[in-house]
């Protein structure tokens, strides 16, 4: 797949968050394609493209919203990328299960950064509501990932 | 020089991210300033053109709901305004029957209905006041359009009043101005008539009809109600009047027990 293709994917995904998650919002969550993306994406290009890609999609999903924390989305999507990016090839070296999990827990840290940012108040108020909206978040997106998986398993990206 | 580039080379991902990460930190910690307002700014005006018709498509969907709403909200303002409407209603009324008290030359004991019966023809009522308020059995109940009653059974706290459209009731009235005396009875509906008037005596329609004053119950001149009929049959020794009664017996609330004349 050449780079010309891996743009309009990119301008796709973000059109359908900047146009579909208002619409998908439950109880002010929203899911975040750009993640699944970006995770996808640093899995089959590796760490630096993944990166790039990251943080050009952060920036732009940060100036086409209003929100009050500009540059969590490149922070958090770059993190996302870099650690997945160690994921790449790894599938067949690394037990099944411990590969599963990591990637598990590279996007728990990613919603947990975007939730600690935006819920700050929350975590120190109420450390449980934190929990409960971080993996309500997590678990919305996960939703979406896991019908993807059914089309393209994590594990075929991994050693593509 | 070489061996540098070449180290970078190497490390150029952890390079990217840590330059990546330093350049987020510092756009998150540059949140208030400025330039950074101006850029988001000049962003979000394209993007609002982009996103315009979405807003367009989004806000008629939610017009349905939206105008379902206001349609229930629309009922229920309704409904309270109805409720606030017959509180109006009553409070009109309470100060009616306050006023009737302060004119009355009667010693009166306000009492609330709380029971009709639960028979098809209404006949009788339970006020909410008995003998330990004073009252006996045998006390005229009264409303400001005239008289509606007696009290029949009297207990500790409540009392039962016989009404005017019970079959056995009887009252001693008079009609003016010829002031002819006669017994009333019920007849039907809000139509009662008066029997026993003098045969010569000159009794017209819309002549009033007010309490005789013969009996120990009633006051004289309390209203009644006024003749809608008059039957003078050439057989008989009497007049027959209907008469149609001023006050409403099927829709008390509040009545007043003549405890004393003043």
């Amino acid at each position: 797949m050449n780079i010309t293709n891996h743009i309009f994917i990119a301008i796709f995904v973000f059109l359908a968050q900047f146009f579909l998650v208002d619409f998908l919002s439950i109880k002010m969550i929203r899911p975040d394609f750009l993640v699944i993306y970006i995770f996808y994406f640093s899995l089959l290009y590796g760490r630096t493209l993944g990166i790039i890609a990251a943080f050009s999609l952060g920036l732009l999903s940060d100036l086409s919203g209003v929100g009050s924390f500009f540059g969590l989305a490149p922070l958090a999507l770059t993190i996302n990328a870099y650690l997945v990016g160690f994921l790449k090839g790894k599938y067949e070296r690394l037990l099944p299960y411990v590969f599963h999990s990591l990637w598990l827990i590279i996007l728990l840290l990613h919603f947990f950064i975007i939730t600690y940012v935006n819920h700050q108040l929350i975590f120190v108020t109420s450390f449980f509501d934190f929990i409960i909206r971080w993996l309500m978040t997590f678990g919305y997106t996960m939703m979406f990932f896991l019908v993807i998986q059914f089309f393209f398993p994590v594990k075929e990206a991994s050693i593509a | 020089m070489r061996n540098l580039y070449l180290f970078f080379l190497k490390y150029i991902d952890h390079f990217i991210f840590i330059i990546f990460v330093f350049f987020s930190f510092s756009l998150l910690f540059q949140n208030d300033n400025s330039n950074i307002h101006i850029i988001r700014g000049k962003f979000s005006d394209k993007f609002s053109l982009i996103s315009s018709p979405l807003a367009w498509i989004r806000s008629m969907t939610r017009l349905e709901k939206e105008t379902e709403n206001l349609r229930l909200k629309n009922i229920q303002l309704t409904l309270k305004m109805q409720s606030m409407l017959n509180e109006n209603d009553k409070y009109k009324s309470l100060l009616e029957l306050l006023q009737f008290k302060e004119d009355s030359n009667l010693e009166l004991l306000a009492a609330k209905v709380v029971n009709s019966g639960s028979s098809a023809n209404l006949s009788s009522i339970t006020l909410d006041i008995g003998s330990n308020d004073g009252i006996r059995v045998g006390q005229a109940v009264l409303v400001p359009e005239g008289v509606i009653g007696k009290t029949i059974i009297v207990g500790k706290k409540s009392s039962v009043v016989q009404i005017m459209n019970d079959i056995n009731y009887r009252l001693s009235v008079r009609v003016l101005p010829s002031g002819t005396a006669g017994i009333l009875n019920y007849l039907k509906d809000d139509i009662f008539e008066v029997r026993e008037l003098q045969k010569n005596s000159n009794i017209s329609i819309g002549d009033k009809v007010v309490t005789s004053g013969f009996s120990q119950i009633y006051p004289i001149n309390l209203p009644v109600g006024e003749v809608v009929e008059v039957i003078n049959e050439r057989g008989s020794f009497q007049k027959v009047a209907k008469i149609r009664i001023l006050s409403n017996l099927g829709g008390l609330l509040h009545v007043f027990i003549v405890i004393n004349i003043l």
